[in-house]
């Protein structure tokens, strides 16, 4: 058994954020991710954050890891542990204890106050074909060209026009790979208009209303079948179109990952604007299960930039909590945090977010 | 829940009789780790399931290496649409630690207590 | 609406932007053209501005408002956009030839003197277009801005180069 205060699974911009404001203030933190390296997404996103300087606007996601990662080396109270799989959590009295595979070793860590940062995953699209090799997420996308710099095929068919399903368009067009066409099926693109001109201005043809009907091919992707839906999602007979691609990559959107949360028991429930079921919390981030916080995607699908001031607001809420700092002083820096994410929820982009974010609230204090 | 076991009653009474399930794409796999089909689940919902953890436990979505986290949603939303509920309102399946596939010797091999024996 | 539906404006919608500079201004010299359409949290542009040409304010979501009188076309906004929307046309290069400043993050990178095809907002050529400047300063961290010639017809046009 291994003790520590503050215990973080995952080791992405919200994870490592809340460990270095927890460690800042004199709280010692234990941070496990399952991965080689830390970061989370952050390391695949090679484009410019939008927000402003307080957000690092216009820097790209790969300099904000790493600068994150720098601020992290440099508290001595955090102990970053990778390679390791955290496979439960369970409840003892006022703390919590998690089971975590390190080394082969089987460790179990306790701890006072535990922060789930898990991310998300990716949805799939069912439709014949969607198993054959060279239909995959646009995450496994950007981790294949952007770390590990290998393209999974020459020509994409886009399936999603969010912001993932554009940014990942655009960076496949970087890597050399022809994007031969992005489908939506709503009438409208769903992503910023900013990502999609950059794309439609290289000559990719976004196509509302339209969607992947099947996929052909002998051992992978040869051959996708379009086909148009109307407003009811029903497909048009008659408006298919065949494209000769070799990659089929979905873009669909993502879901709040969250088996260690649920089986913390802590309270769920279903936000679409926020992706799915999530952990209802309160300002804190805190669970209905006391000591267990959430934050990032898991606490809602949002951004890499509010997943860190989520990080940021577990990691000062923690510190009160365990003393580390005065109420006062706490209050004062989670105002100013908040104050920072909700400008990343304003306009039309981001009001559902946030009205979403504060129904939430509402209900942990009915809970 | 009584009305949703209704609407499932009916369900079975459409597809009594026949001898594969009448609908588009059945062979189309679902949870690809468990190799389930469309059928397979359509059938479960046919036969009473209402809930992912039935799906679960009558045809192995779900149980595979990756513990749902493909399918749930297709399975989720595959109950919806032929069991009449919110897709909102279906849950995921339980979940249970271990939440990762790891080997039992590994789980087995705990790290001894050192300097604590709370 | 083709913005929502294609990815790119027609010439009516560009018009209004609060960031798009006048016709009258147009002629007069190079100008900051951008084309930011939708209330989104941003405002490394305003900050960029050493003449304060671009407006946004405190609140983040609000459009930028361009004070085209201020702007010199210096162009030190174009890589700070983390949306690429922003361009500088000067459309006194020449008789016949307007200059453009586009962001461009592809590699190769053109070489100074080379003809490229001038693309349009859904990336068609319409025309040819001259390579003048390559520049890729530190500060604009990885989004070169290149200078192209066009024919003077094209500058509101050609947002994009393709190379031969």
């Amino acid at each position: 058994m291994r003790k520590t205060e503050f215990a973080i699974v995952g080791a992405g911009p919200a994870g490592l954020s809340a460990a270095i404001e927890a460690a800042r203030a004199g709280v010692k933190v234990v941070l496990a991710d399952e991965n080689q390296r830390p970061g989370g997404q952050l390391f695949k996103q090679i484009h410019k954050f939008f927000g402003s300087e307080a957000h690092h606007a216009g820097v790209r996601g790969i300099d904000i890891g790493t600068m994150l990662l720098q601020q992290v080396s440099q508290q001595k109270n955090v102990e970053i542990m990778l390679d390791s799989v955290v496979w439960g959590i369970f409840r003892a009295n006022t703390s919590h204890t998690l089971g975590v595979i390190h080394n082969s070793k089987n460790i179990h860590l306790k701890a006072r106050k535990v922060l789930l940062a898990t991310g998300a995953t990716e949805n799939v699209l069912a439709f014949p074909g969607w198993t054959l090799a060279g239909v995959m997420g646009a995450g496994a996308i950007q981790t294949l060209v952007n770390v590990h710099r290998v393209l999974p095929g020459k020509r994409v068919l886009m399936v999603g026009s969010g912001n993932v399903g554009l940014i990942v368009s655009y960076q496949l067009l970087q890597a050399g790979a022809e994007v031969v066409a992005i489908v939506e099926a709503l009438p409208k693109i769903g992503g910023y208009a900013v990502h999609a001109g950059k794309v439609a201005r290289t000559g990719v043809p976004i196509l509302t209303s339209t969607t992947v009907k099947e996929v052909h091919g002998k051992d992978k992707v040869e051959k996708a079948v379009l086909v148009q839906i109307d407003k009811n999602w029903q497909p048009l007979t008659g408006t298919e179109r065949e494209l000769e691609v070799d990659v089929v990559c979905l873009a669909c959107g993502l879901s709040p990952l969250a088996e260690l949360a649920w089986i913390t028991g802590c309270k769920f429930t279903d936000v679409p604007e926020l992706g799915g079921h999530v952990p209802i919390h309160n300002e804190n981030m805190e669970t209905t299960v006391p000591g267990i916080y959430v934050a990032g995607d898991l606490a809602g699908i949002e951004e890499a930039s509010t997943a860190i001031e989520e990080g940021r607001l577990v990691g000062i809420a923690v510190a009160e909590a365990l003393g580390y700092l005065a109420a006062g002083e706490a209050k004062d820096k989670k105002t100013e945090i908040s104050s920072r994410a909700e400008q990343l929820r304003e306009g039309p982009f981001g009001i559902a977010r946030k009205q979403a974010k504060e129904q939430l609230i509402c209900r942990s204090l009915s809970e | 829940m009584k009305n949703l076991k209704k609407i499932s009653k009916q369900k079975q009474r459409t597809y009594e009789g026949e001898s594969d399930l009448n609908i588009e794409n059945a062979d189309m796999i679902i949870c690809r780790c468990q190799e389930v089909t469309l059928k397979d689940i359509v059938q479960a919902i046919a036969e009473d399931a209402t809930t992912v953890n039935e799906i679960k436990r009558r045809t192995r979505a779900g149980m595979g290496l990756c513990q749902g986290r493909s399918c749930s949603r297709l399975v989720r939303k595959i109950l919806a649409e032929h069991t009449g509920q919110k897709f909102a309102k279906v849950i995921p399946g339980t979940f249970r630690p271990p939440v990762r596939p790891i080997a039992l010797s590994t789980l087995a091999s705990l790290e001894e207590d050192t300097d604590d024996k709370s | 609406m083709t913005l929502l539906k294609d990815g790119f404006f027609d010439p009516e919608e560009l018009e209004n932007l609060p960031g798009v500079p006048s016709k009258k201004r147009l002629i007069q010299g190079p100008v900051v053209v951008i084309e930011c359409a939708q209330e989104i949290p941003c405002n490394p542009c305003e900050e960029a501005c050493h003449k304060k040409a671009i407006q946004i304010g405190d609140s983040i979501i609000d459009l930028p408002i361009l004070d085209a009188d201020k702007c010199s076309g210096c162009g030190l906004c174009i890589a700070s956009c983390p949306g690429q929307a922003i361009f500088v046309v000067d459309t006194t290069y020449s008789d016949k030839e307007a200059a453009i400043q586009l962001p461009y993050e592809f590699l190769p990178y053109p070489e100074e003197e080379q003809l490229v095809n001038g693309l349009n907002r859904a990336g068609e050529k319409v025309c040819s277009a001259k390579v003048l400047k390559v520049l890729n300063h530190k500060k604009f961290d990885r989004t070169a801005v290149i200078t192209i010639v066009v024919p003077i017809q094209y500058a509101m046009e050609v947002r994009n180069i393709a190379l031969r």
